[in-house]
């Protein structure tokens, strides 16, 4: 376990004993695909929603366009419709003039896959990826004219993933260079859905530096988030593309992304192997994730 | 009892009846199933430079809302409820990215005055509402259709946006919007839902072309979505979508023996990297047409041969099914059209349309009367100019007289946002260089000055030019307002943008009619043609630097305030409580201090040796401090040096 080692604080003994006694909950529960019984008792899981957020404009910053696009086609690979998704890209990577491959963005230097592909569908681009919005988008307080295809139409029984990337720090998130979310608006967001039912269990992903201190605030039960770094460090892009000439992948997401391409729809793997799969080493960082929050054991499908 | 004839004259009524009855309702069913009709068609021409031009038109057509209900098979459900919601007599929507390049590829043909749009996006609207309506409904359009088609059209919904104009745009009576949107990106996230609203997708038919890096590898590509709804004929949707590409082929760089250069010799997959195997299965009419120009005609008649898809300057790949001439006012052909019926074709024999060049051939487009481009003048954060000059092509005015009295009139449409303040009054106007009277040019200016944050400036103006003239610059000028901090997009520094103005000719018409030799079926690509279409041409995007205040400030504030209250708090504290001077006083009363010096007191204080007050220098008070002094100097020095030389290696 790659982790027992950089993991620090006082509960260390805890999560260890954890750690080791998780493996054996997943050779339990593999066998049963049946997922367990909800924490409320009137809410089923019948939907899944993807909410990814990319928040970084200007051409030096494609790494983190590629890391949302490569997301979201992982998350219509594995089911989720593009009515279920709200993609928020910041600037337009694949149209860009300095892009030498006009409507094609990739994230690998291969050039193998071409994220923007024919379907894509953004909800919110440009000017439009603001705190203001995002915070609506996740509340769901908007004003009466946005159209349904610009909503979070979630509830209780949806499970819901939320990606975030771009530059962070400590306890923020830049948005385009021009305002920032704090943690304690990110926590306050969440809470408020938690209270209007907008979400049965909510799984927060963040590439960013010090990622971890973005969901530090968070209280709400049913969360679960993890982050590429933790406080103090920075997260690393992972090759650069000299054709492109910059940066195409960051090495939180191209793990991520290397994990997923393994599974298809009928996987039934669960988030405890993601996680473990995360290699400090190879990550030059360390993927924090928080479970305090997060009742049942780690054993779901992402896509399910 | 009838007699039995009569029985069966009345039974043989019935039965007449009968089926009349059932024959009126089949025909009526059959009227309203049948009314929604789906054609594609996409228009081939090659171009004067070296570049191929590809137009793709479909139209779906829906019959009024009292017969058909709300029930559609073929027309799009999302554009009815959009017609029905809001109350659309017309509409039209158009996402460009590129420049169209009136130079080259004409201004007085229809697919420039129809398709040449300018940058970004441009929405206008006419609605059937009472006047109070309409801004709440513009609003309300602009989200949903930001919503359907993936852009940030809602940024037209505040009143700074938008504007009303009057007759320099297009004649109405008030209920008509614009807004334009330069800055606007247009990528495949645009066509998807695009896409989405034809009955065969982009998986059979003539959409099935389009390649997405072919079409944004472009030099212009634009995407049209244009609606005409009325009680009587239904709703019309045409949605097209115009593309210049450089065809990449080898023969392009070729030297011809006579030493001319040939065009680049292209086909459809040299263009979309695929071949046309079928038509869409629910469309009632599929067809592919070739283009050849009145340029090229004009050549091809010179050097002798007739206009056939196989003479002496080109042949076409695959032989047409028919060719089209098109025939002008005095009889005379000018342009020609192949035409491609792509009913006969499938998958095993797919439709590849392509030209190849024999010999070298330069050739011209038509352009308007007049090349309109603008500019922007003077320097500096404060104030500028717009100028907007107009270049005469040659184009001769067909009329008789050539006295004083001949003159060509221009229509100029211009919308500039509220924070370029113009003041409408410096307007001047230059003819052929030399300063003229507004009144002797303009004939007619509708201005509606421009509002701090509640209007932009609109500007509606029909002048009259003498037909003599060869170039006239109209200069107007503005102040540079002042945005609020919140107001300042994210690349602030990159400058704001002044939307295209419109210029049209309305005594120009470039309608070109095509006899059509089935008079069953016409093309709706050929009856676009064929409507009386004004010469119109955009201007070019300005792009005005304003001031923009240092962003980094408040941070910058922030830190000095904290610094200098730092000082001063510390300083402060200082001066209440410490007493300079307390631990040397205290030192010598315990006559612990002598003269020994500050460093070795500290060195003998660290060793926690106790100083022992009865040592006393007895060398000579006056060298030793000078020795010493002159043992840190060298110290220093060679410290220095050492880390010099360190650092350097």
């Amino acid at each position: 376990m790659a982790f027992a080692r950089w993991v620090p604080g006082p509960s260390r003994p805890v999560l260890f004993f954890l750690l080791k006694t998780l493996p054996l909950l997943v050779l339990l529960t593999f066998s049963s695909a049946a997922p367990p019984a909800a924490s409320s008792p009137a809410a089923v899981h019948n939907n899944n929603w993807a909410v990814l957020v990319c928040t970084s404009r200007f051409w030096f910053n494609y790494r983190h366009m590629a890391n949302t696009l490569s997301l979201y086609r992982t998350v219509k690979r594995l089911g989720i419709p593009d009515e279920r998704i709200i993609l928020m890209l910041a600037d337009d990577m694949a149209c860009n003039p300095r892009n030498n491959y006009p409507a094609q963005v990739f994230n690998n230097e291969n050039h193998q896959l071409n994220l923007y592909g024919d379907n894509v569908e953004v909800d919110y681009r440009g000017y439009e990826v603001t705190v203001e919005n995002f915070l609506r988008v996740l509340t769901g307080r908007h004003e009466s004219a946005v159209p349904r295809s610009k909503r979070l139409l979630s509830d209780e029984g949806s499970h819901i993933l939320l990606y975030m990337t771009g530059h962070g720090g400590d306890e923020f998130l830049k948005f385009q260079d021009n305002e920032e979310l704090q943690s304690h608006d990110l926590a306050d967001a969440v809470k408020q859905m938690k209270e209007k039912h907008r979400f049965k269990e909510l799984l927060i992903m963040v590439d960013t530096c010090q990622a971890a201190t973005l969901f530090s605030q968070l209280q709400s039960p049913g969360v679960l988030a993890i982050g590429s770094s933790m406080k103090g460090e920075n997260s690393y892009s992972h090759h650069l593309d000299s054709d492109i000439g910059v940066s195409v992948v960051d090495r939180f997401t191209f793990h991520t992304l290397a994990f997923f391409e393994k599974l298809n729809m009928y996987s039934n793997a669960s988030l405890n192997s993601l996680f473990n799969s995360y290699d400090p080493s190879m990550l030059l960082s360390t993927a924090y994730y928080r479970m305090d929050l997060y009742k049942r054991a780690l054993n779901e499908v992402m896509a399910r | 009892m009838m007699p039995p004839s009569t029985a069966r004259r009345l039974c043989f009524l019935s039965l007449l009846l009968l089926l009349l009855l059932l024959a009126a309702a089949a025909s009526a069913t059959a009227d309203a199933a049948a009314a929604e009709e789906f054609t594609e068609e996409l228009l081939l021409r090659p171009l004067p430079d070296r570049k191929a031009l590809a137009h793709f038109h479909f139209r779906s057509s829906a019959p009024p809302a009292s017969a058909a209900g709300r029930h559609h098979h073929l027309f799009p459900k999302a554009i009815s409820q959009l017609v029905q919601k809001f109350h659309i007599s017309e509409l039209e929507l158009s996402f460009t990215q590129g420049r169209w390049n009136y130079e080259q590829w004409g201004g007085y043909d229809p697919m420039s005055t129809n398709n040449a749009k300018p940058p970004g996006v441009e929405l206008w609207a006419i609605f059937d509402l009472p006047l109070a309506e309409i801004d709440a409904t513009w609003k309300n359009l602009t989200h949903t259709l930001s919503g359907l088609f993936c852009a940030s059209i809602n940024f037209l919904e505040s009143s700074t946006a938008f504007s009303a104009p009057r007759w320099g745009f297009k004649l109405n009576e008030g209920n008509l919007r614009y807004g334009a949107l330069p800055r606007e990106a247009v990528c495949t996230e645009n066509l998807t839902p695009w896409l989405k609203l034809l009955p065969c997708r982009d998986k059979a038919g003539i959409a099935s072309l389009l390649y997405r890096p072919s079409v944004y590898k472009g030099y212009y590509h634009s995407q049209k979505l244009k609606l005409k709804s009325s009680q009587s004929l239904g709703i019309i949707l045409d949605q097209t979508l115009t593309v210049v590409l450089q065809p990449n082929t080898v023969s392009g760089k070729q030297l011809h023996s006579t030493g001319g250069q040939l065009q680049p010799s292209w086909s459809m997959e040299h263009l979309f990297s695929k071949k046309l195997s079928g038509k869409c299965l629910v469309s009632k009419s599929s067809r592919v047409f070739v283009e050849i120009e009145k340029g090229i005609v004009d050549n091809v008649d010179k050097a002798g041969s007739d206009v056939s898809s196989n003479n002496d300057l080109f042949v076409l790949s695959t032989a047409p099914d028919r060719s089209l001439k098109e025939l002008d006012n005095l009889e005379v052909q000018s342009s020609s059209l192949y035409e491609y019926d792509v009913n006969n074709y499938n998958s095993d024999k797919p439709l590849n349309v392509g030209i190849t060049w024999k010999l070298p051939l330069i050739w011209s487009c038509t352009r308007a009367p007049y090349h309109a481009s603008r500019f922007l003048m003077g320097s500096g954060n404060e104030r500028g100019s717009i100028a907007m000059s107009f270049l005469s092509t040659g184009l001769d005015k067909q009329l008789v007289d050539s006295s004083n009295d001949c003159s060509i009139k221009a229509v100029v449409f211009q919308v500039v946002p509220w924070y370029v303040k113009v003041y409408y009054h410096s307007l001047e106007v230059f003819i052929d260089g030399n300063s003229k009277a507004i009144s002797e040019v303009v004939d007619k200016i509708h201005v509606t000055p421009s509002e701090d944050k509640l209007l932009p400036g609109t500007m509606e103006m029909l002048l009259k030019f003498p037909c003599s003239m060869q170039l006239a610059t109209l200069t107007l000028d503005f102040d540079k307002g002042f945005l609020h901090i919140d107001e300042y997009p994210p690349d602030a520094n990159q400058g704001f943008d002044i939307p295209s103005a419109l210029v049209s000719f309305p005594e120009f018409n470039s309608s070109r009619s095509y006899p059509e030799a089935d008079p069953l079926f016409v093309s709706p690509l050929l009856e676009n043609f064929k409507e009386d279409g004004v010469v119109k041409s955009y201007t070019e995007v300005l792009l005005v630097p304003l001031t923009t205040p240092d962003f980094s400030m408040p941070y910058n504030v922030i830190t000095f305030t904290c610094t200098v209250l730092a000082l001063y708090f510390g300083s402060l504290l200082n001066a209440l409580r410490r007493r300079i001077g307390e631990e040397e006083r205290g030192l010598k009363k315990a006559g612990i201090l002598n003269k020994r010096g500050l460093i070795p007191l500290l060195i003998a204080k660290l060793r926690g040796q106790k100083v022992d007050p009865s040592e006393s220098e007895s060398t000579s008070p006056a060298s030793l401090p000078r020795s010493k002094l002159l043992l840190k100097v060298v110290f220093v020095a060679v410290v220095a040096i050492v880390f010099h030389y360190l650092s350097n290696s």
